[in-house]
């Protein structure tokens, strides 16, 4: 187990290393500069901005000198937020978007499975007809229409949450909400067909003979064996859920992280762009390693590692 | 049964962090509530702001948030006070010597910074050596050149200290130029010109500007607990400003609101004292009751590139172009931001006749503007056909690009021109919307048939526009060539700088060529629509671009 981990941790810096580099060419070779004020800078004064920010130097020179500050976890610091170093930067708009995109996760993941479950238990009733228009209807509308719906008529009208702005957990409601309901509505679906499969299979059978209760045999073994693929989904749909919530947050005005990233690139804020893209890769490979490791608890029969375990 | 144990403490956990999270913070929350009502009565303004603060080091600042926010916090050596420049740490509107090229500016003695040292005449030099330094990298060190020195500085070919820049004594600031700036007054009330403490500067290093505890103020406003990249921030009266009896808010909150929807919603919910409204968001609100637009300095005009078109070397076909769009609409109806027709390159509402105030430079020459960039279809198709056989090119058709940015609005508008232009016989537009640094770009370097180019100003005076045009500015993309009007532009910056009726006359006369030729085709004005609270008084926007915050008074 200690030995997979490891291994899992040398690959994940491996990759970062690549994603880093990649990025770096790649957002080199977008036009245009870093300063905001480029459309009024002549050709000699921007040489001289570029001189000094030494972005005069060959491309693999500047990639070497970023490499090495990276190794001792230095970001640089941003164009667009003159000399503001990119980690305080990062860190400041980092909690809004994980709070609300972990809350998101929680209420998504666990409803999902409930409504699935509960679907697939009811199979062809009016509960699973029901719970299939939510997770279609959750499916095919963004969360940002979401968003605005939820604000016009709970905030706006009703006056149950703040409108907008981040004051506290109460702001955090609504954009999670709206977050919450795309997860939630295609855990349910992928929940409800695993569950149907499972149900129909011997072991089913078997433990019903064996004289256990409808809700026995579903908690200890259809419920069990049906969460492998929705293991699967979390991972990614986490990292959905963290890059995707731009346009939440900005309906609701909150200061996270998710337009950080839009405007970096738009700006070709190098610092900024290469230190979200690192981090947001950082993230999603944790997620995929937990998956991995959620896999083991959930399903016995599978183990990571075919030699290393006796 | 391991399985049932995983899920139960899973949940347990779920909610749990749900509870914690939420006892946590809803202490927090009431307790803010609480403050924001009380506030309320005691003159809090709030006001939603499109972006965020990027910068509070005035030798670093480009965008007019940060410089908006500096305005509210520092005092240059002016300050406008309406339409006028007014003195703030000078005690008066100094006049040059020197044949227009000693400025000598007495400052005030009862002006402090908020650590409690006085604003003396070394916070300027200091601040502007700085600012022209290239380690200090500022964008907006060009905006020096013409003070002695500057320009060789900022290249790294003379050093720091040569700047034209003296401390006579602690209250005796004095300026030499190399040669006259004109508007050299309207420059001094500008945040890249404001004074800096250096004990603070130095303290920090280049951590300073970029949070609150970094900064001191000598100006009407505080900014308090300002973390670098809020999305909102705090603004509370500085009784240490010299002025300060003339401060009426207390307090100013600004909240980046970026859905136009979410803003309106807020204003409505009594949050918001005063909403930015764009896009369709602010056609919806047209009309109601506190709906109001303010100019900005920026303008946009159709450029036609004479390098790769011959054919735009004809003053008739030019004309021709500018007279088949039809501005009104543009403006109302596709736009509907709050921008307005314009019929000259120069913003209007920036710069106003030195012998009568109440004359807007744009308005003075709108007998020529109005000329042919009156909307007339029929009048166009005649001017067109003329310059074609002018040209040798009657019948002929011609497929040319249109370059536009990739906004929303961008988009909508190259629509809208094609359209238009279209109607002139034979002419066919491909539509090429990218994103702003490529539009750039590629204008720059004349890669482009027709393109909508839009300029800001650095500083109001229309000099700053005229420039624009002139056969070696880098900004005429089109190419547009014209002797006389760069004999006038050229001679208002030099042998009549220091004569102001006779450098307005040169730029009026300037003005009108450009019209007459329509070297570029001005379209609009930008706007910005706003939703004010009718306890919100004075907030207008000054020629330099500036709200005075000053002079703003909450009257419930």
């Amino acid at each position: 187990m200690t030995k997979y981990i490891l291994k899992r941790i040398f690959y994940l810096l491996l990759t970062l290393f690549i994603v880093a580099s990649v990025t770096f060419f790649m957002m080199k070779m977008m036009p245009g500069t870093p300063f905001t004020n480029q459309d009024k800078l002549s050709a000699e004064q921007l040489k001289i901005m570029n001189q000094q920010y030494g972005l005069n130097k060959p491309i693999w020179q500047q990639y070497i000198t970023y490499m090495l500050n990276l190794l001792h976890g230095d970001f640089g610091t941003s164009f667009q937020f003159n000399n503001q170093s990119v980690s305080t930067l990062i860190i400041s708009r980092l909690k809004p978007s994980m709070l609300i995109g972990a809350q998101a996760m929680i209420l998504g993941s666990v409803l999902g499975i409930i409504l699935g479950a509960i679907s697939a238990i009811n199979k062809n009733s009016w509960v699973d007809s029901l719970a299939t228009f939510v997770s279609i209807l959750g499916i095919s509308v963004p969360s940002f229409v979401l968003g605005v719906l939820l604000q016009f008529y709970l905030a706006f009208k009703m006056k149950i949450f703040p409108i907008a702005l981040w004051d506290g957990w109460r702001s955090s409601i609504l954009p999670s909400l709206a977050l919450a309901v795309s997860p939630l509505a295609q855990i349910a679906r992928f929940m409800r067909t695993e569950m149907v499969d499972v149900l129909n299979s011997d072991y089913i059978e078997l433990s019903k003979a064996k004289g256990n209760t409808k809700w026995q045999t579903v908690v200890k073994h259809a419920l069990r064996n049906s969460l492998i693929p929705v293991i699967t989904i979390i991972g990614p749909l986490t990292a959905n859920i963290l890059t995707g919530s731009m346009v939440v947050e900005n309906i609701f005005s909150i200061p996270g992280i998710g337009e950080q990233f839009v405007k970096s690139i738009m700006t070709n804020d190098y610092p900024t762009i290469m230190g979200l893209t690192i981090f947001y890769s950082v993230i999603f490979m944790i997620m995929l390693l937990i998956t991995d490791i959620l896999y083991m608890i959930v399903d016995p029969r599978i183990r990571l590692t075919s030699k290393g375990r006796k | 049964m391991k399985l049932k144990k995983v899920l139960i403490a899973g949940v347990t956990i779920a909610l749990g962090s749900f509870a914690l999270v939420g006892c946590s913070s809803s202490s927090s929350s009431s307790s803010k509530t609480k403050e924001t009502t009380s506030n309320n009565a005691n003159s809090v303004l709030r006001i939603s702001e499109k972006d965020v603060i990027s910068t509070m080091d005035s030798s670093l600042a480009t965008d007019t948030i940060s410089s908006q926010n500096l305005n509210n916090v520092m005092d240059g050596l002016y300050r406008y006070k309406g339409k006028t420049i007014a003195p703030a740490i000078a005690t008066k509107v100094v006049k040059p010597t020197n044949n227009g090229l000693t400025y000598t500016f007495p400052l005030r003695k009862d002006a402090k910074w908020s650590n409690g040292d006085p604003v003396t005449a070394n916070d300027f030099v200091f601040a502007w050596k700085r600012t022209v330094n290239p380690e200090t990298k500022s964008q907006y060190a060009y905006i020096y050149e013409g003070i002695a020195n500057a320009k060789d500085i900022t290249a790294g070919k003379k050093p720091v200290d040569s700047l034209g820049v003296k401390a006579i004594d602690d209250h005796t600031f004095e300026v030499t130029l190399e040669k006259p700036i004109p508007y050299f007054s309207q420059l001094m009330s500008a945040a890249f010109f404001f004074p800096q403490n250096e004990k603070t500067v130095n303290k920090w290093g280049k951590q300073y500007g970029t949070n609150s505890d970094t900064l001191v103020f000598n100006g009407p406003y505080k900014l308090v607990n300002w973390k670098g990249s809020d999305n909102s921030w705090t603004e509370e009266k500085n009784d240490s400003y010299w002025n300060a009896k003339s401060v009426n808010v207390k307090k100013i909150q600004y909240q980046v609101v970026k859905d136009p929807t979410t803003a309106v919603n807020l204003y409505q919910s009594n949050k918001l004292d005063r909403a930015l409204l764009t896009g369709d968001t602010a056609k919806q609100m047209k009309g109601s009751d506190g709906y109001g637009i303010t100019k900005k300095s920026s303008t946009f005009y159709l450029s036609a590139n004479q390098q790769k078109n011959e054919i735009f070397k004809n003053a008739n076909v030019r004309r021709a172009l500018s007279m088949s769009v039809n501005r009104k609409q543009l403006t109302s109806k596709v736009l509907g931001d709050g921008s307005t027709v314009n019929n000259s390159i120069v913003a209007s509402n920036i710069a106003f006749d030195p012998n009568d105030k109440t004359k807007d430079f744009v308005k003075e020459t709108s007998s020529t503007g109005d000329k042919y960039t009156k909307y007339d279809p029929a009048e166009a198709k005649k001017l067109w056909e003329k310059g074609l056989k002018e040209t040798g090119n009657t019948g002929k058709t011609f497929n040319l690009v249109l370059l536009g940015d990739d906004t929303d609005n961008a988009k909508k508008q190259s629509e809208f021109l094609q359209n238009q232009l279209e109607k002139l016989p034979g002419l066919k537009l491909t539509l090429s919307n990218v994103p702003f640094k490529s539009r750039l770009t590629r204008a720059k370097s004349g890669d482009f048939d027709l393109v909508v180019y839009a300029w800001n100003a650095d500083f109001p005076d229309p000099i700053n526009f005229l420039t624009l045009v002139t056969k070696d500015s880098s900004y005429n993309v089109g190419k547009w060539e014209n002797e006389k009007f760069d004999a006038l532009v050229d001679k208002s910056l030099t042998d009549d700088a220091n004569n102001p009726t006779k450098r307005w006359k040169d730029m009026m006369d300037a003005q009108d060529i450009l019209n007459e030729e329509q070297g570029v085709a001005p379209l609009y004005q930008l706007g910005e629509a706003w939703m004010t609270n009718k306890r919100v008084k004075n907030m207008t926007l000054n020629p330099g671009s500036m709200y005075d915050m000053n002079l703003v008074e909450l009257k419930d």
